[in-house]
C-alpha cells in the first residue's frame, strides 16, 4: 500500500500530538477529616489513586488532615485549603457555608444518603473482663466509674457521645430534659481527662490505660480490639444509641480555585462505589449500599438506634441547645 | 528534679507494699486478705491518678505546640517592631525615624537667618502586608508646624514584575529622592532632588523588577507638582485641569550579581510630562540651608507643557560610592502677551568613602562593629564630598518688570530673593554610624550665587554647618 506524503505528515503530526496532549497530570487534593478516620482514608486514598490513574492516566495524591471535627471545620473556615471535607457531623459542614461561604447551602443534597457514604454509632469500650460491670449508659453515671470521652467543644464524636447519653436518659425517663441534664452531668463528673478529639481519647484509654469505660465511635472500638487484641478490651453494646451520619462534601470555592473540582467530586463519589463501600466496611464503618450492609451485617452488633432529627430536632437545634456557649455542656461541666 | 510516671508508680507501690508487709507481719492472719484488697484498690486508684496527671500534661504540651503554630510572631529588633500571623500572610510593622538637627550659619548679614536647633523629621511609620501581596505604608511627619502624611499607599505585588501602587508616595524621578531619608549622605538633598524633581504626589503607578531584577521600571500618573514640591506641603499643588502628570523611570543594574567590579553600577533615566494652562507657576528654589532664593512672578502662568528629564547613575565598590544625576525642567510659561519655554536645570556629583572599610551602598551602611566602648567597637565612619548646582533659564530674568517671568528682584539687601541665576554648592560630610539604627552626621556646605542682573550684586555666600542626630528603625 502506498502512503501519500500528506498522510504520512498527518500521521506524524498525530503521533507527536497524542503523547503531548496525553502527558499525565499530577494533582494533589487535601481531605480535611475528623479524628479517627486515619486508617480508613489511608487505604481509601490508595485505592482511589489507582482507580483515577487507570481511568484518566493522571496521578492524584491525597493529603490528609485529621483532628476534632469542630477544630477542623474552623481551620477550613480560617483558610485551610481543603478540596474536600469528610467530617463527623453536618453542623460543622454547615458552619463552613455560613461563616465562609465556601460551599452552597444545599451541599448535603448533592450526594446520596444526605452526603453520608457510611454511618456509625456510639458504643462502650471496657477493659477485658469488664471489671466495673458496665452494661449500659446508666452505669457510667455511678460513682467510682471513670469515663473517657473527648471534649464536645472540639470533637464531633464527643457531641455524638453526649447526645447518645442524653437520648438514652430521655427514653428512660419519658422525656424529662432536666433529668437528662442531671444524668449527663453525673457522667461528665466521672470524666478525668477531656481530649480534643476522638483519637486522643482512644490514646488516653487504650495506650495510657486511663479510665474504666470509653464512650467510643464504633469503628474506634473495633480498631482497638483488632490492634491490641480481644484479650485487652470488650465492646459493650448499650441498649440504645444514636445513628451517627458523618457527611462529606466538596469545598467548591477551593476546588474551583485549584481547578480540582472534577477529581475531588470523583473522589467523594468513589466512597459510594463498591470499592469504597468495601473499604468502609473493612474499617468498621457501616456501609450504606444495601449490598454491603448485608455483607457486613454480622460484623456490626444490632443496636437500637435513634436519629438526631427525631430526638433533638436536628443538628442546628442540638448545637444551639447543648454545645454553643451557654448550652447545657457549659452548664454541667466544670474544668478540672 | 522530675520523676517519670513509671518511677513514681514503682516508688508508691514499693512504699505501700513495704508498709503493708510491716503491718502484715504484726497482724493476725484473719485481716490479711481484706487489707491486701484495700491496698490493691489504693494502688490502682493512685496509679490512675498519676496516669491522668501524666496524660493531662501530655495534652497540654500538644496544645502548646499547636497554639504556637497558630500564634502570631512578635519581633522587636533593629529593623523595627513587628507582628506577623502564623501563616505569614499578614503582618504589621511599626517603624520610625527621628532626626534632630542643628544649623549654624557663618558670616551672613541676614538678620532673619538664625542658628537653630530643630526637629527635621519625626516620622512614626506603619507598614504591613495583607494576604501576602497587598503592602500598605502610612508615614506621618510631626516635625513640620502641622503634621503631614508623607506617604499613604497600597502596593499590590501581583508578580515581582507587575505591581500596582496607588496613593501618595515618592514620584519616581530623582535617584537621590528615591533614596531613603535615613540613608542620604548629606543632611539635605541636592538641588536635583530638593529643588527641581517632584517629591511626593498622589497617583498610581505600575512598576516591577524584570530581567532577574536587573531592570526596574515604573510608569505612573500623578496629580502633578511644581518643581521640588510635595502634595500636602505648604506649597500649592499643580492641578492640571483635565491633564495629569505622567512619570516614567527605568533603572538598570546590568551587572548585578556578577561579582565583578561593575556589580555595583546602576544607570537609569526618568521623565515627567504634564500639561496645564493659566496656573500660576509654582516652581521655587531654595539653597541647601533651606533658604528660598527664587520664585516666579505671580502673574507668570503655565502655558502648555511641563517636562522633566533626568539621567542618573550610581556606582558602589567596596567602601567607595559615587552618585550622579542631572535634571532639566522645561516649562511653557506666559505673562501677558509674552510667552516662552524656560529650561531650568540642576546636576550633582557626590562621592563617599567608608573609612572603616564597610561596604558602601545605596541603601546605607551597616557597621561591622557597633559602637561599644567596652568592646572597643567604633561603629562605621564615612567621609563624603559633593558638588551640585542649579541654573535658571536666563530668559526668566529678561524684560521689564511688567513682563519679566521671574519674581521681582529684592535688592534692598545682599541676600534678597529672585536675583540669582545660578547657585553652586560644595559640601563636605562626616558621617558616624554607631550601629544600624543610630547615626551622627555633620555636613558643611558653602554656596555661591551668581546674579542674573548686571547691576545687581551676587547674593551673599551661604555657609552653613549642619549636624544631625538620627535614630531610625
Amino acid at each position: 500500500m502506498k502512503l501519500s506524503l500528506s498522510k504520512l505528515l498527518i500521521a506524524g503530526a498525530f503521533a507527536l500530538a497524542v503523547p503531548l496532549s496525553a502527558a499525565a497530570k499530577d494533582i494533589t487534593l487535601l481531605n480535611v477529616s475528623y479524628d479517627p478516620t486515619r486508617e480508613l482514608y489511608t487505604e481509601f486514598n490508595k485505592a482511589f489513586a489507582a482507580h483515577w490513574k487507570a481511568k484518566t492516566g493522571d496521578n492524584v495524591t491525597i493529603k490528609q488532615s485529621h483532628g476534632g471535627a469542630g477544630k477542623q471545620a474552623r481551620a477550613v473556615i480560617d483558610g485551610l485549603q481543603a478540596d474536600v471535607v469528610t467530617l463527623a457531623l453536618a453542623y460543622d459542614i454547615d458552619a463552613i457555608h455560613e461563616k465562609a461561604k465556601l460551599i452552597p447551602k444545599d451541599w448535603q443534597a448533592r450526594l446520596p444518603n444526605n452526603s453520608a457514604p457510611y454511618t456509625s454509632t456510639i458504643v462502650l469500650l471496657v477493659r477485658k473482663g469488664n471489671p466495673k460491670q458496665i452494661k449500659d449508659w446508666d452505669d457510667l453515671a455511678k460513682p467510682g466509674v471513670s469515663v473517657i470521652t473527648p471534649n464536645p467543644k472540639t470533637s464531633g464524636g464527643a457531641r455524638w457521645n453526649y447526645l447518645a447519653a442524653w437520648g438514652y436518659e430521655l427514653k428512660r425517663n419519658g422525656g424529662d430534659q432536666k433529668k437528662a441534664q442531671e444524668f449527663v452531668k453525673k457522667i461528665y463528673a466521672n470524666v478525668p481527662v477531656l481530649d480534643s478529639g476522638a483519637r486522643g481519647s482512644t490514646t488516653t484509654f487504650v495506650e495510657r490505660g486511663i479510665g474504666d469505660v470509653f464512650i467510643s465511635w464504633e469503628n474506634e472500638a473495633f480498631l482497638a480490639l483488632k490492634e491490641l487484641g480481644p484479650d485487652k478490651f470488650e465492646i459493650v453494646v448499650p441498649s440504645v444509641s444514636i445513628l451517627a451520619e458523618p457527611p462529606v462534601t466538596l469545598v467548591d470555592k477551593v476546588a474551583d480555585k485549584r481547578k480540582t473540582r472534577a477529581v475531588a467530586q470523583a473522589y467523594l463519589e468513589y466512597l459510594y462505589s463498591d470499592q469504597g463501600q468495601e473499604i468502609a466496611g473493612k474499617h468498621y464503618y457501616r456501609p450504606t449500599n444495601p449490598k454491603y450492609v448485608e455483607k457486613y451485617a454480622k460484623q456490626f452488633p444490632k443496636v437500637n438506634l435513634f436519629k438526631i432529627d427525631d430526638v433533638f430536632g436536628g443538628w442546628q437545634k442540638a448545637q444551639k441547645d447543648h454545645f454553643s456557649d451557654g448550652g447545657t455542656f457549659d452548664q454541667i461541666y466544670t474544668k478540672k | 528534679m522530675t520523676f517519670k510516671a513509671t518511677q513514681i508508680h514503682g516508688l508508691i507501690a514499693a512504699t505501700l507494699i513495704g508498709s503493708g508487709a510491716l503491718a502484715f507481719s504484726g497482724n493476725a492472719f484473719a485481716n490479711d486478705s481484706s487489707e491486701l484488697e484495700a491496698l490493691r484498690a489504693l494502688v490502682q486508684e493512685l496509679d490512675q491518678k498519676i496516669r491522668v496527671l501524666d496524660r493531662k500534661s501530655e495534652i497540654a504540651e500538644e496544645k502548646a505546640v499547636t497554639d504556637k503554630k497558630a500564634a502570631p510572631v512578635i519581633k522587636a529588633n533593629s529593623s523595627g517592631f513587628s507582628i506577623e500571623s502564623a501563616d505569614k500572610k499578614h503582618s504589621l510593622k511599626l517603624r520610625g525615624q527621628l532626626q534632630a538637627d542643628a544649623r549654624h550659619f557663618f558670616g551672613d548679614d541676614n538678620p532673619d537667618i538664625n542658628n537653630e536647633y530643630l526637629l527635621r523629621r519625626v516620622r512614626p511609620r506603619f507598614q504591613g502586608t495583607l494576604f501576602s501581596i497587598f503592602d500598605f505604608d502610612i508615614n506621618t511627619d510631626f516635625a513640620p508646624s502641622s503634621a503631614v502624611v508623607q506617604d499613604a499607599y497600597v502596593n499590590a505585588r501581583f508578580q515581582p514584575w507587575f505591581q500596582v501602587q496607588g496613593g501618595k508616595f515618592k514620584v519616581p524621578v530623582s535617584l537621590e529622592r528615591i533614596q531613603s531619608g535615613n540613608d542620604i549622605r548629606f543632611t539635605e538633598r541636592s538641588y536635583v532632588a530638593d529643588s527641581i524633581a517632584p517629591n511626593r504626589d498622589v497617583g498610581f503607578q505600575i512598576h516591577g523588577d524584570v530581567l532577574d531584577k536587573k531592570l526596574n521600571y515604573a510608569f505612573g500618573v500623578f496629580d502633578g507638582q511644581f518643581d521640588g514640591q510635595s502634595n500636602g506641603s505648604n506649597r500649592d499643588n499643580t492641578t492640571n485641569g483635565n491633564g495629569k502628570e505622567f512619570a516614567a523611570r527605568v533603572f538598570a543594574n546590568p551587572f548585578k550579581g556578577d561579582g565583578n567590579a561593575l556589580d555595583g553600577l546602576g544607570v537609569g533615566i526618568s521623565f515627567t510630562r504634564a500639561h496645564s494652562n493659566d496656573l500660576a507657576v509654582g516652581d521655587s528654589y531654595r539653597s541647601p540651608g533651606q533658604r528660598g532664593f527664587f520664585a516666579y512672578n505671580a502673574a507668570t502662568v503655565t502655558d502648555g507643557n511641563k517636562t522633566r528629564i533626568s539621567p542618573q547613575a550610581y556606582y558602589y565598590n567596596g567602601p567607595f560610592g559615587v552618585l550622579g544625576e542631572y535634571i532639566r525642567s522645561s516649562t511653557d510659561v506666559s505673562r501677558g502677551a509674552r510667552s516662552a519655554k524656560l529650561d531650568n536645570d540642576a546636576w550633582q556629583i557626590a562621592g563617599s568613602w567608608v573609612i572603616t572599610g564597610e561596604d558602601n551602598g545605596f541603601r546605607g551602611i551597616t557597621p561591622k562593629n557597633d559602637f561599644d566602648l567596652a568592646k572597643g567597637g567604633w561603629g562605621a565612619w564615612e567621609v563624603a564630598l559633593r558638588y551640585h548646582q542649579l541654573e535658571i533659564d536666563s530668559d526668566a530674568f529678561e524684560g521689564a518688570a511688567g513682563v519679566r517671568f521671574a519674581g521681582a528682584p529684592n535688592t534692598t539687601t545682599n541676600f534678597g530673593q529672585n536675583t540669582t541665576e545660578k547657585a553652586q554648592s560644595w559640601a563636605a560630610a562626616l558621617n558616624w554610624y554607631l550601629n544600624k539604627n543610630v547615626k551622627f552626621q555633620a555636613t558643611y556646605e558653602q554656596t555661591n550665587f551668581d546674579s542674573a542682573y548686571a547691576n545687581i550684586a551676587d547674593r551673599e555666600d551661604e555657609k552653613v554647618l549642619f549636624t544631625r542626630f538620627q535614630v531610625a528603625y
